[in-house]
């Protein structure tokens, strides 16, 4: 039974590495950490975690899916040159600006602490400053010669950020992967909810692997749930400075719920509906491009599925001190729940009449 | 080996026109497997029935190409890509038409090699007009390069090695284990469209729904002069896919792949292709997900009308092959 609370479990999952593909670890942490919340659980043969809390009543019951994805962006070792410097490439979108002193864990054979090396400013060429560093002047130190680094490190070995998790001031808490670790304490939050609760849904809690990369066990988890209708919650752009306002949503004002071309326009009508009623903060967040998440690989599984689109506010995404506010996670686990105790026949085949 | 490769690489097949080179893989496999079938895309489908897991292995039978979108009045060809052409690599160069006609590939004046784009070029097939012209090709035909394989020491010199090597792997496992039990089912499959964008394995994967998935393709490498950053040579043996722009090996494919070479003596590479993909994208995210992983032939010059491979890499990649579908695939892997 899970008892630990919001902050400990984020605290537990974001500090776990778990590049896109390479999802097996922090899928045993999501899964113990909410143990007692659902009747069963299984892997997909992509490694999506699957968690299944039934309904109760008669059946047939409706089919719930809610997705957030639980891989991160990382490196991976293309190249050991002879000096002992490890060559990286990125495994979903990293922006290269923010590499040059990072500190790093090298998965090789066991765990090696590691650090992104940058050139020192003293020697730079004029106007070197200016630009970001190139991919191929991109390297890791881990501290060894060649021939030392290829005894513990091979190509294609795993690079993920080292960065622990922060707790800031105003219930906001910052570390890597809250893209979209922070969406898997969604579906902790509203399972939490859903234990005192009835519903007739059964409710596929899926924690999915490789969104960075494309969306792709979305695609998978999608086809073999085949739910009646499928919400993702991912990660938005929090108000942050220096970005303009009408591409963010505000941190602490509650989750965004999107309206996109991958949102079927009921559902989203809904969520708005039960929070308003329930007068759970919330924001409207217009999501134009279609592709970006889950919930784009979801809708267009099979036959097509009815999808919604849930979004936490966070600040200085992809980069290792992605932020978020507890409170912003809170009110949207509470808002599936009291979607997911709504959900009923009627509801579900009235999504297929337009 | 050499001779399947060269029968394989100098024939006609640009994507989505594969039915000339369909017909040689055919007649290679017959008489090998239980049963040859053609799906719908038009992918070569060669079945060996029996007990365990279902594997599909992928080869992109298509190659690039070229395709007709106009003809003048003076007989001039103007022409779009058919997968990934660089318009640097065409000057100098021979198209061939599924009906024989040959032409020269033409540019315009232009004050800055640097503005050579594909719609500054033309294919020049000799006629004296437009009519002419239009008797020898028409708009929507498919050339591809016209070009004879040469063998020199164990380095092969050809066009379309992306992937006709990969379709002599393939063919040759499947010699090889002829006759020979094996405690898994195979579907080898030679795709069409993969330069398209890998459209003719979705479908097959799909048709199949296979258990385990692998695909044979080629891969760069970095062992040319200024390459870039690539730790893959000619010659040091295939490779074992890590990664590449539509899928990341599943670990357990990959560590079984890496152990199967290293208990059978084959050398193998590390890969990691940082531009572009191959067909093991779209089987593993078929129906429920396909654990799948992928080997290749290590290639230069790739989509240029003289790619070069070694030999002893596409030997020591069938001979991978042929010990990954010896083994229980079901244990090893599922």
């Amino acid at each position: 039974m899970a008892t630990i609370g919001l902050a400990e479990f984020l605290s537990s999952i974001i500090s776990e590495p778990g590049a896109s593909g390479h999802e097996d670890k922090v899928a045993a942490v999501v899964q113990k950490g909410m143990s007692g919340l659902f009747d069963e659980a299984r892997t997909d043969a992509l490694g999506n975690l699957i968690m299944l809390k039934r309904g109760i009543g008669r059946a047939p019951h409706p089919r719930v899916m809610l997705a957030a994805h639980m891989d991160e962006i990382g490196l991976m070792v293309t190249k050991i040159e002879d000096q002992g410097c490890l060559r990286v490439t990125q495994i979903g979108g990293i922006d290269r600006r923010i590499l040059p002193g990072l500190e790093v864990v090298v998965h090789g054979r066991r765990r090696l602490p590691g650090v992104v090396g940058a050139k020192p400013p003293h020697v730079q060429d004029p106007g070197e400053r200016e630009k970001s560093v190139k991919w191929e002047d991109l390297y890791v130190d881990v501290g060894l010669t060649g021939d030392e680094a290829r005894e513990l490190v091979r190509v294609g070995d795993i690079i993920t950020f080292a960065q622990t998790p922060i707790e800031l001031q105003g219930r906001f808490m910052a570390g890597k992967t809250m893209d979209d670790r922070a969406g898997v304490g969604v579906l902790f939050e509203c399972l939490r909810i859903l234990r005192d609760m009835r519903h007739h849904a059964d409710v596929y809690c899926v924690a999915t692997v490789q969104e960075e990369v494309g969306v792709r066990g979305a695609i998978t988890g999608a086809y073999g749930i085949v739910p009646d209708v499928g919400i993702a919650i991912d990660v938005g752009f929090g108000d942050q400075s220096s970005v303009p306002e009408y591409e963010t949503i505000s941190m602490d004002k509650g989750p965004g719920i999107a309206i996109s071309p991958a949102v079927h326009p009921a559902v989203f009508e809904r969520l708005k509906t039960i929070a308003r009623e329930l007068e759970i903060a919330h924001q409207t967040d217009p999501s134009p491009h279609p592709g970006g998440t889950d919930a784009f690989a979801i809708q267009v599984t099979r036959g097509g599925i009815p999808t919604g689109l849930v979004s936490i506010p966070l600040r200085y995404m992809h980069t290792a001190v992605e932020t978020v506010c507890l409170t912003d996670v809170e009110r949207a686990g509470r808002l599936l729940a009291e979607f997911i105790v709504r959900l009923d026949k009627k509801y579900v085949e009235g999504l297929k009449c337009f | 080996m050499k001779d399947l490769l060269k029968k394989l690489v100098e024939a006609f097949g640009p994507a989505g026109n594969e039915s000339r080179i369909r017909d040689v893989i055919r007649k290679e496999v017959e008489g090998l497997v239980d049963e040859v079938t053609v799906d719908a895309m038009g992918n070569l489908i060669a079945i060996r029935r029996g007990q365990g897991p279902r594997v599909m292995i992928a080869a992109h039978m298509d190659e690039i190409g070229v395709i007709v979108t106009h003809i003048d009045d003076e007989g001039f060809v103007r022409f779009s890509n058919m997968g990934g052409i660089s318009p640097f690599m065409l000057i100098g160069q021979r198209v061939i038409f599924d009906n024989g006609t040959i032409g020269a590939f033409g540019m315009e004046k232009l004050d800055d090699m640097k503005d050579l784009k594909l719609n500054k070029m033309f294919i020049d097939i000799g006629a004296k007009d437009g009519a002419s012209a239009k008797e020898k090709v028409s708009i929507g035909d498919i050339g591809a390069f016209h070009r004879e394989a040469h063998f020199q020491g164990d380095r092969v010199i050809a066009k379309s090695l992306d992937n006709r090597a990969g379709c002599a792997v393939l063919v040759q496992a499947l010699k090889e284990l002829a006759g020979r039990e094996i405690p898994n089912q195979v579907y080898a499959v030679f795709t069409v469209q993969e330069e398209l964008g890998l459209r003719g394995a979705k479908t097959a994967a799909y048709g199949i729904n296979p258990d385990v998935g692998f695909a044979v393709d080629v891969t760069g490498t970095g062992d040319t002069p200024e390459a870039p950053t690539m730790a893959v040579k000619l010659g040091e043996g295939p490779t074992i896919k890590v990664k590449d722009r539509v899928v990341l090996t599943h670990p357990r494919v990959r560590r079984f792949m890496t152990e199967t070479a290293e208990k059978n003596g084959i050398p193998y590479q590390l890969e990691i292709l940082e531009g572009g993909g191959t067909d093991t994208g779209p089987i593993h995210l078929t129906r429920e997900g396909v654990p799948s992983g992928a080997i290749s032939v290590p290639t230069r010059y790739i989509h240029t009308p003289s790619e070069m491979a070694d030999m002893n890499d596409m030997k020591n990649a069938v001979k991978l092959f042929v010990a990954i579908l010896e083994a229980k695939l079901d244990e090893a892997i599922l």
